[in-house]
């Protein structure tokens, strides 16, 4: 089992509420730092939504309440002295759908640097853009079209230009909601490339519909059901043997 | 092969069934029809009226400009002018081109041209002071009695005492015709003369330019309070009941009809705050008190369909809500905004009722040249002219119907090309 080195993301007996319903039922899990950490789980088990909670994207949806304690390198994020802005600006999110801004190539990575005022100049923001683009793989095929809408972009591309977008603020944490949902196999397949490369510096949680995906990308997986944490553990060992038997009908094939 | 049972029982019913589409469709074609048919009607009455309203009847008349008599004080100010004997100068040449002896023959020649020929000889000679002391050709409109005349509104056929011309005049006309000194010309008093009750020399400039003012106040209110308002309640404001009685009482507010605007603007505008009454300003408050509602509306909409994802996008790299908003959603939303407003204002462009209340149908001779100076606006000046009992105010009334419903074209025309210039797709 491989140990967890450093502990980044603390979630301690979290609950979240959309009004009287409760979506997440106390989970308590460590994310550690500059890994892949898969969740896996049925339709509507609230992976997602336990996802949103690490950078507060829930705060957006009327009536949602979270009970517990989470924690990003140490600090409560829920604290009421915390601003959202450079939580998020420490744990940046990518979505299931690819949502690059109707705008140039250049401005969707230039906009996260631009409003934090990471770059003093514009070769400085060029510099910027250059390093996102490239950590995100997509320097090679957009270097001479960055005036162009990245919306013109093909779909796994525009996801990669999420990703630069999101990598351009330097984030510690990336979370993926089911990135490669909406993505051909080849698209998948180069994401996934991505992200094994981006976990050397970053800590990335992803949420998953595809076992597969988990079990090729992620070296910690954890499994969610009807809004609790079943099971959590290495990967290899929750694929191979499941402690859990609802795990083991999942991975199995016969629920989902 | 043998139908089955499924393909029997449908076949039999498939013949209702036609019938039944045919129907639907014949009721839609007589609608549409119906609807052709009433704005060919519409549009055929305003043109055959409004078309022949933009020319009228006008006499060129060999002019001596004699400085001594025209401009007595010889600096050609305006009082010198007024002291100087046009209005003496054009009538001898018409009593000579007439040929007029008698006193009565004298009287009715005089009458011939319009009241405004005077002012007209002293702005040619402002305009023109090289040709003083020179003799000129010069264009007088005719009075709107001798135009309708040349028109075939007023018949030699009828009775001399039925008719407001009498025989010595029309005798005069004939004469001055036969000279070929009457000429049938695009109106020059149309487009730039102001409020008259002269019928020749009544035009829609001073309402035009009522109407620009007028509209550029309602624009710089409402617009800007429209977005604000439908961005903090689409964006920011929290779901409650009372924010929910608010989107209603903006609906609602859409369906209130105009004259109660008006009288809104009366009690508050002129009443409590003591602003003059007949201004551009206090119209373009109540216009834009009036446009609001659909501005909002319209914007509400526009944010709406700014897909959430861009907002996730926005805040999902740290921008804040307001950032997320002014950087992303309301550009977005900008292009439906401004065709929303568009047609509120096109709407504000047609609005009588209220500027009725506040005073804008006074008669005003000036063309106003700020906001705050006494106008009128292009309905309100139909509405007047449409009182008038001379003919040509029948026709000029067409003519400035057609004049609004082209701002109207252009307006909606301005409103599809920036939706057409300024829509993204994402």
């Amino acid at each position: 089992m491989t140990d967890i080195v450093e502990t980044i993301v603390n979630c301690d007996g979290v609950s979240v509420f959309y009004g009287e319903n409760r979506a997440i039922n106390n989970i308590s899990i460590d994310i550690g730092k500059q890994s892949i950490t898969a969740f896996i789980g049925p339709s509507g088990c609230g992976k997602s939504t336990f996802l949103r909670t690490i950078n507060r994207m829930n705060d957006t949806i009327e009536g949602c309440r979270i009970e517990g304690r989470v924690t990003v390198d140490g600090q409560d994020i829920y604290d009421a002295s915390v601003d959202v802005v450079p939580l998020r600006a420490k744990v940046g999110m990518v979505f299931q759908k690819p949502n690059p801004f109707p705008k140039t190539i250049y401005e969707n990575v230039a906009y996260g640097p631009r409003i934090h005022g990471l770059a003093r100049n514009k070769s400085q923001l060029d510099d910027i853009v250059e390093k996102a683009l490239t950590g995100a793989g997509l320097w090679a095929e957009v270097r001479d079209r960055l005036q162009d809408s990245g919306t013109s972009l093909s779909g796994g591309q525009q996801q990669r230009l999420c990703i630069a977008r999101t990598i351009a603020v330097e984030p510690q944490i990336i979370l993926m909601d089911e990135p490669c949902s909406a993505l051909d196999p080849i698209a998948t397949s180069k994401i996934e490339a991505l992200m094994s490369e981006l976990s050397n510096e970053y800590t990335i949680i992803i949420v998953t519909h595809s076992m597969q995906q988990a079990a090729r990308v992620s070296q910690k997986t954890a499994y969610f059901h009807l809004g609790n944490l079943i099971e959590y553990g290495d990967t290899k060992e929750i694929f191979v043997r499941p402690k859990d038997p609802q795990t083991e009908a999942y991975i199995s094939g016969k629920i989902g | 092969m043998p139908l089955t049972k499924t393909e029997q029982i449908v076949n039999a019913s498939l013949k209702a069934r036609r019938k039944k589409e045919r129907a639907f469709q014949l009721f839609g074609i007589a609608a549409i029809a119906l609807a052709l048919f009433f704005l060919v009607t519409l549009m055929g009455s305003i043109l055959s009226k409004g078309i022949p309203g933009f020319f009228q009847y006008y006499i060129t008349l060999e002019i001596e400009l004699d400085r001594e008599r025209l401009d007595p004080l010889g600096d050609l100010s305006e009082q010198s002018l007024f002291d100087g004997q046009a209005k003496k100068i054009i009538e001898e040449v018409v009593l000579e081109k007439t040929g007029a002896k008698s006193r009565n023959g004298r009287k009715a020649a005089r009458k011939l041209l319009s009241n405004g020929s005077d002012t007209r000889l002293t702005s040619f000679v402002r305009a023109n002071p090289s040709l003083l002391n020179s003799t000129q050709k010069v264009k007088f409109a005719l009075d709107d009695d001798a135009d309708s005349y040349f028109r075939g509104f007023v018949k030699k056929e009828t009775p001399e005492q039925q008719r407001r011309l009498s025989n010595i005049q029309i005798e005069y006309l004939d004469k001055m015709n036969e000279d070929g000194l009457i000429s049938h010309e695009i109106s020059d008093y149309l487009f730039f003369g102001s409020a008259s009750r002269n019928a020749e020399m009544a035009g829609i400039k001073g309402a035009a330019i009522g109407s620009v003012l007028t509209l550029l106040v309602c624009f710089v209110i409402a617009f800007p309070i429209g977005v604000a308002t439908a961005v903090y309640l689409e964006e920011f404001a929290p779901k409650n009941k009372i924010t929910e009685i608010i989107e209603i009482n903006i609906n609602n507010l859409a369906a209130v009809p105009s004259v109660v605007f008006g009288i809104l603007g009366l009690a508050i505008f002129i009443n409590l705050f003591g602003l003059p009454r007949s201004i551009p300003l206090v119209g373009g408050m109540v216009l834009a008190l009036m446009t609001l509602p659909t501005i909002i509306i319209s914007s509400r909409a526009a944010i709406k369909s700014v897909p959430p994802s861009i907002r996730d996008g926005a805040l999902g790299v740290g921008a804040s809500k307001v950032q997320a908003t002014m950087h992303h959603v309301v550009p977005l939303a900008i292009p439906g905004m401004l065709t929303g407003t568009i047609i509120g204002m096109a709407q504000a462009l047609g609005e009588t009722a209220p500027l009725l209340m506040i005073g804008m149908v006074a008669f005003i001779v000036d063309i106003p040249g700020s906001v705050t100076e006494p106008g009128t606006v292009l309905p309100v000046q139909i509405f007047m002219w449409a009182d008038f009992a001379e003919r040509m105010f029948v026709q000029k009334t067409s003519s400035a119907i057609i004049i609004l419903l082209l701002f109207l074209i252009l307006m909606n025309g301005g409103a599809i090309w920036l939706r057409k210039k300024l829509e993204r797709r994402w």
